[in-house]
This record gives C-alpha cells, sequence and structure tokens, in this order.
C-alpha cells in the first residue's frame, strides 16, 4: 500500500460529525475513513459499511471449541483411560457440559481476538499511523483522501459542517 | 407538551389510546368461555378429590400470575437503574403487572380450597400423613395452612398495593406533570424501589408455597430462580406479542424494531439463563445422587420422556439457535414466532413441574402407594383409575401405556382448553386496561430517549 495524503476535520461532537458524513454523501464526496473514540450510533449504514463477519467466524470458533472438549472428553473417559468418577458411568454426559460450555466460550473469545487484531493489522510490538491524538480521547474526525478533492474543497466543506479543525497527514 | 427536540418525532400521528373493539372483546370472550367450559368438564369427569381440575387451576393462576409478578418487577428494576428504552410502551407492562391482581384472586381460591381441605393438591395439607411422615413434619412450620393462605394474602396484597400505586402515580404524571419534570418520577421510584426485594424474596417463598411443595419431600434451593426465569421469559415473549398486535393495529407508530430487538436479547438472554438454572439444578442432583432428590427427576424421565425432554428443545434449543443472529431478533415474523413457542414452551415447563407431583400427591393420599423414585411397575390400578371415568378417547391408551394418566402425563383438550380459557382473560385484561389510559406516556422524564432508542 503506497503513501497517502488525507485531509481531515475534527469535530467535537458526534452528531455534528453524523451530519457532516450525511452532507458529504449528499455532495457525493467519497469518503476515506471516519475515526471515534467511541462507536457511533448510526453511522456504520451512512458509510455503507457491511455487517462485519466477525461473530460468524466467533460461531464457527465456538462450534470447534464444543466439538473439541465433547469428543475430546468422551474419547478420554470412555476409550483411552476410562475412570469412574463417583459412581457415574464412563460416559457421563452431564459432567461433560460445564467444561464443554467452558472450551466453547475460550475457543470463541481467543478465536475472535485473534481474527480481530489480524484483520486489522494489530498485534504487540506493530508501530499504527494513527491521524491525530486527540481521535482517542474526545474528538471525532472525518477523513478524506487528499487525491480526490483539493484543500480549499475539503476546507470549506469542513468550515461548512461545523468542524473544529482541520488538518492534512501523509500515512502509510 | 413543549418538545424542543422535535427531529425525531414520529410522522404518523400517535393514536392517543387504545380502541378495545367489541369483534376483539367477542373474539376473548369466547376463548374465557371456552376456559370455562373446560374447567367445568374437568370437574365433572374428575376423581373424586377432583385432583385433574385443581391441578389446571393451579398449573394456569401460577403461570399467568406469575407473568404479571415479573413484568412488575422489571419495570421496577428499570425504573430503579434509570433505564429509559421501554417507556414508549411502560403501558403494556404496567396492564400486564396488574394481571397479578386478577391472577391472586384465582391463587386466593386455591389458598381457600387448601384452608378448607377441599383438594388433595398438596401432600402436607393432609394431617394424618403429616403425623407420620417426619419429613413433613419437619416442614410443618412452613407447609401448613396458614403460610399458604395468609402468605398469599400479605405478599400478593403488597405486591398489588405497589403496583397500583405504580399505575396510579404513572397516570397522575401524564394527566398533571410536564415533560421533564422528575416530580412524579421520583415518587414512582420509591415504590419501584420497595417492589424489588418485595418481589424477589417474596416469590421466593410464595413459589417454595404454590409450586415446589405439590412434591412435598422434595426441594431445591434453585426452583425459585428457575421458577422464576420461567416467568420472566414468559413474560417477555408476551410483550414481543403484544407490541407486534399493537403495531399491526397501527398503535405504537413510535415503537420500532429496536425495542422488538431489545426484548429479542432479553428472550434470548433469559431462555438461555432458564436453562443454566434448569441444567444447574438438574447435574446437581444428578451428581450427587441422593435419593431424596433424584426423585424428582427419576419420576419426570421416566414417566414424562416427551415433555422432558422436549422442553429442552422448545425453550434453549429453538430460541438459542434461532434468536442467536442480530437480524432474526429484528424481524418481526422470526422473534413473533419464537416467542409463540417459548411461551407455550415454558407453560409445558410448568405444567411438568405441577402435574406428576399432583399426581403422585393424589394416589398416595387415596391408598394407591407409592408411585415416585421407587415405584416397580405398579400402579395400573392408579391409571386405571382416571381412566374410568374416560376423559377423553387417550385415556383408554392409557391402559396399554403404563401410567399414562390423561390430563397429567400429557396436557389433554382440557387443559389446552383451560389455557385457551385463561389466555384469553390475560389478554382481555392487558387490553381493557390499555384501552383505560394514553398508550404513550409523554410526561415520562425518559419519553423521547425511548422514542429515540436505537440498539
Amino acid at each position: 500500500m503506497g503513501a497517502k495524503k488525507l485531509v481531515f476535520g475534527l469535530y467535537n461532537d458526534e452528531e455534528v460529525l453524523l451530519e457532516a458524513v450525511k452532507s458529504a454523501n449528499a455532495e457525493h464526496i467519497d469518503i476515506y475513513d471516519v475515526y471515534s473514540p467511541f462507536p457511533i450510533h448510526g453511522l456504520d449504514p451512512l458509510l455503507g459499511l457491511a455487517e462485519s463477519r466477525l461473530h460468524i467466524a466467533g460461531f464457527i470458533y465456538g462450534m470447534l471449541g464444543t466439538l473439541t472438549a465433547f469428543l475430546g472428553m468422551s474419547w478420554i473417559f470412555t476409550k483411552d483411560w476410562p475412570i469412574i468418577f463417583g459412581g457415574k458411568p464412563y460416559w457421563a454426559v452431564p459432567s461433560f457440559i460445564p467444561i464443554t460450555f467452558e472450551v466453547t466460550v475460550l475457543f470463541a473469545s481467543i478465536g475472535m481476538v485473534v481474527t480481530f487484531y489480524i484483520i486489522n493489522g494489530l498485534g504487540p510490538g506493530v508501530e499504527n499511523t494513527y491521524l491525530h491524538d486527540r481521535i482517542t480521547d474526545d474528538k471525532f474526525c472525518l477523513a478524506f483522501d487528499s487525491d480526490k478533492m483539493t484543500n480549499a474543497d475539503a476546507e470549506q466543506f469542513f468550515r461548512k459542517t461545523g468542524a473544529s479543525e482541520v488538518h492534512e497527514k501523509d500515512i502509510k | 407538551m413543549a418538545h424542543s427536540n422535535d427531529t425525531h418525532t414520529a410522522a404518523v400521528p400517535l393514536v392517543r389510546n387504545f380502541d378495545f373493539t367489541g369483534r376483539m372483546k367477542v373474539t376473548l370472550l369466547v376463548g374465557i368461555v371456552i376456559g370455562v367450559l373446560s374447567m367445568l368438564l374437568t370437574f365433572i369427569g374428575d376423581d373424586h378429590s377432583h385432583s385433574r381440575f385443581w391441578s389446571n387451576l393451579l398449573h394456569n393462576s401460577t403461570f399467568f400470575t406469575g407473568i404479571g409478578l415479573m413484568a412488575g418487577f422489571f419495570m421496577c428494576a428499570s425504573i430503579t437503574a434509570w433505564a429509559g428504552w421501554y417507556t414508549n410502551f411502560k403501558r403494556v407492562w404496567e396492564s400486564m403487572s396488574l394481571f397479578l391482581g386478577v391472577g391472586l384472586i384465582f391463587m386466593l381460591v386455591i389458598a381457600l380450597a387448601v384452608w378448607m381441605g377441599w383438594n388433595d393438591l398438596y401432600h402436607w395439607n393432609d394431617a394424618n400423613s403429616v403425623a407420620t411422615d417426619p419429613i413433613l413434619k419437619g416442614k410443618a412450620g412452613f407447609l401448613n395452612r396458614g403460610w399458604y393462605l395468609f402468605g398469599t394474602i400479605i405478599f400478593g396484597g403488597l405486591w398489588y398495593f405497589v403496583l397500583s400505586k405504580i399505575r396510579s402515580l404513572s397516570l397522575g404524571e401524564e394527566a398533571d406533570g410536564g415533560y421533564g419534570e422528575f416530580r412524579w418520577h421520583d415518587r414512582i421510584r420509591v415504590y419501584a424501589v420497595a417492589y424489588l426485594p418485595l418481589a424477589g424474596f417474596g416469590s421466593a417463598a410464595m413459589i417454595w408455597l404454590w409450586i415446589m411443595s405439590v412434591d412435598a419431600h422434595w426441594y431445591s434451593t434453585l426452583f425459585a430462580w428457575y421458577t422464576g426465569a420461567s416467568w420472566f421469559v414468559s413474560m417477555i415473549s408476551a410483550t414481543i406479542l403484544l407490541i407486534i398486535f399493537f403495531k399491526g393495529r397501527g398503535y405504537y407508530s413510535n415503537v420500532s424494531h429496536e425495542h422488538v430487538h431489545d426484548l429479542g436479547k432479553l428472550l434470548f438472554a433469559f431462555s438461555i439463563f432458564w436453562t443454566y438454572l434448569w441444567f444447574s439444578q438438574f447435574m446437581l442432583i444428578w451428581y450427587a445422587n441422593v435419593g431424596e432428590e433424584t426423585g424428582y427427576f427419576k419420576h419426570r424421565m421416566d414417566n414424562y420422556p416427551i415433555l422432558f425432554y422436549g422442553n429442552l428443545v422448545v425453550n434453549f434449543v429453538l430460541p438459542f439457535f434461532v434468536l442467536m443472529r442480530n437480524s432474526t431478533k429484528r424481524k418481526f415474523g422470526i422473534v413473533g414466532f419464537i416467542s409463540v413457542i417459548v411461551f407455550i414452551g415454558h407453560w409445558l415447563d410448568f405444567f411438568l413441574m405441577i402435574k406428576p407431583g399432583v399426581l403422585h400427591t393424589t394416589h398416595e393420599l387415596n391408598g394407591h402407594g407409592g408411585h415416585g423414585a421407587e415405584h416397580g411397575g405398579h400402579g395400573h390400578e392408579a391409571v386405571g383409575h382416571a381412566a374410568e371415568h374416560g376423559h377423553e378417547a387417550v385415556a383408554h391408551a392409557g391402559e396399554h401405556v403404563s401410567h399414562f394418566t390423561s390430563g397429567f402425563t400429557l396436557p389433554g383438550f382440557l387443559e389446552i382448553g383451560t389455557f385457551i380459557g385463561f389466555l384469553s382473560l390475560f389478554i382481555f385484561f392487558i387490553l381493557w386496561s390499555m384501552s383505560r389510559a394514553t398508550m404513550q406516556s409523554e410526561n415520562d422524564p425518559y419519553y423521547y430517549e425511548s422514542v429515540q432508542h436505537h440498539t
């Protein structure tokens, strides 16, 4: 991925940002991305983002966990190393259920976290460029690609929609 | 009402009061008549202690009373927690919670019958058994007629008092208050906070008396939670169905799929919670394998396999897999379908809680000997006893299947008729109550929060 030049406006309020996104859509301006300290209700459909498929992956990881735990215990306690616990049969299904549940949660959660990190290029030691420090604090950012829009147009748009600051930055 | 924020006002004008049409009334009255006829037929064709009649009455009364109790409980919990998302349909929960008053009348009839010794519902209610049975003797301090009658009156009266106070304050707020004022809301909150411990602790005591003590020798510390979860899930599914009904009639244009989505989440979550309690109760008893405790499950697994395993399929597997996805909770068709399934499923869950114990008690008190965990294939005379009266054709099948008793092993037509009767009364009361007040509570300080609600 080559270097990109972005022009972005910072907003103080997510409602103002939502209105800005709406007017950008109305003017057919190509939005590069929106950055926010927290998820904004109603933003995803405005940006035309498809529903995340992370939960489908989570379901598959969970089912893998269920099968691993249940089939694993079934094999261990009936074939590999049968032991009688508390006078119960070898294949004591009710006592397998809590462990099956826990392994399901473990597989689903760890699997989803790892998938999320890989998809988003996050991870320990990874250097990520970000546009502005305060995006992680109290500012809401709307970014345009400088190649697709002149800075003057962008500045005019940001002033019109109530941005508090306008900046430019190169990102990798 | 001057609302400063008018960007989110619904475009369709909001109808103020629910119009309870004559056609709805007639339909529901037909349902009530079906229920009354079913109960009369049950009473006439019953054995001499009328166990089928009384257990049907107990089954439906506890089920529907508990739905009212839980509607009040969740409403009060939401008020206490400063939740606002439900405010534009809170009249549904107010109406449903007031059904508690109707349900308590039925419970009082049962309590009076217990007091007078008119039925064989409870083993602890038989003086001879208590005198000779050390377990019943040990429990006699709680499991007795006085606790049953006065517990029902006192706890039930307190619940109903608080809920009707909340309702009248809520109507007062609508008539007198202005939007954004907390004057009335603060007073409602006091009652809401008071209701939580009253309903929380009181319902446990009443569940032990009303439901768990039909198996008088058996007890489980989880039982009250388990029953409460069953009530809760039924209450949520009834709420979803009523909202879909009202929306279909053009009301509640500002109650959107966002609200139904949240109700769907509650239905999903509390179905899992119910299953968690069901399983916790089952596994601890299965693992400990103490004879006094396992009898409850052994009896149900051996003699009620369809209901016992079907219970888990209907109340866990179906809602779990269907409501798992985001989109299914937002589609009225799917969430409504699951609500119907789950509502009937929890009615069957109550059937399974109450009927086996009552049948067992009836047999014991009428000298047919043990029928529980230690049964050994006898009990045919017990089956014949009920089959003699020939309730329905299915009763004759009972002669071939060991232990099958019409109206007890599986719900018969009369049980379904009684259910239709109670359900019609329940809906009739709610619709009547909805027609008595504005459907929207625009002076509630959380009104606009709920109109703008977005999940």
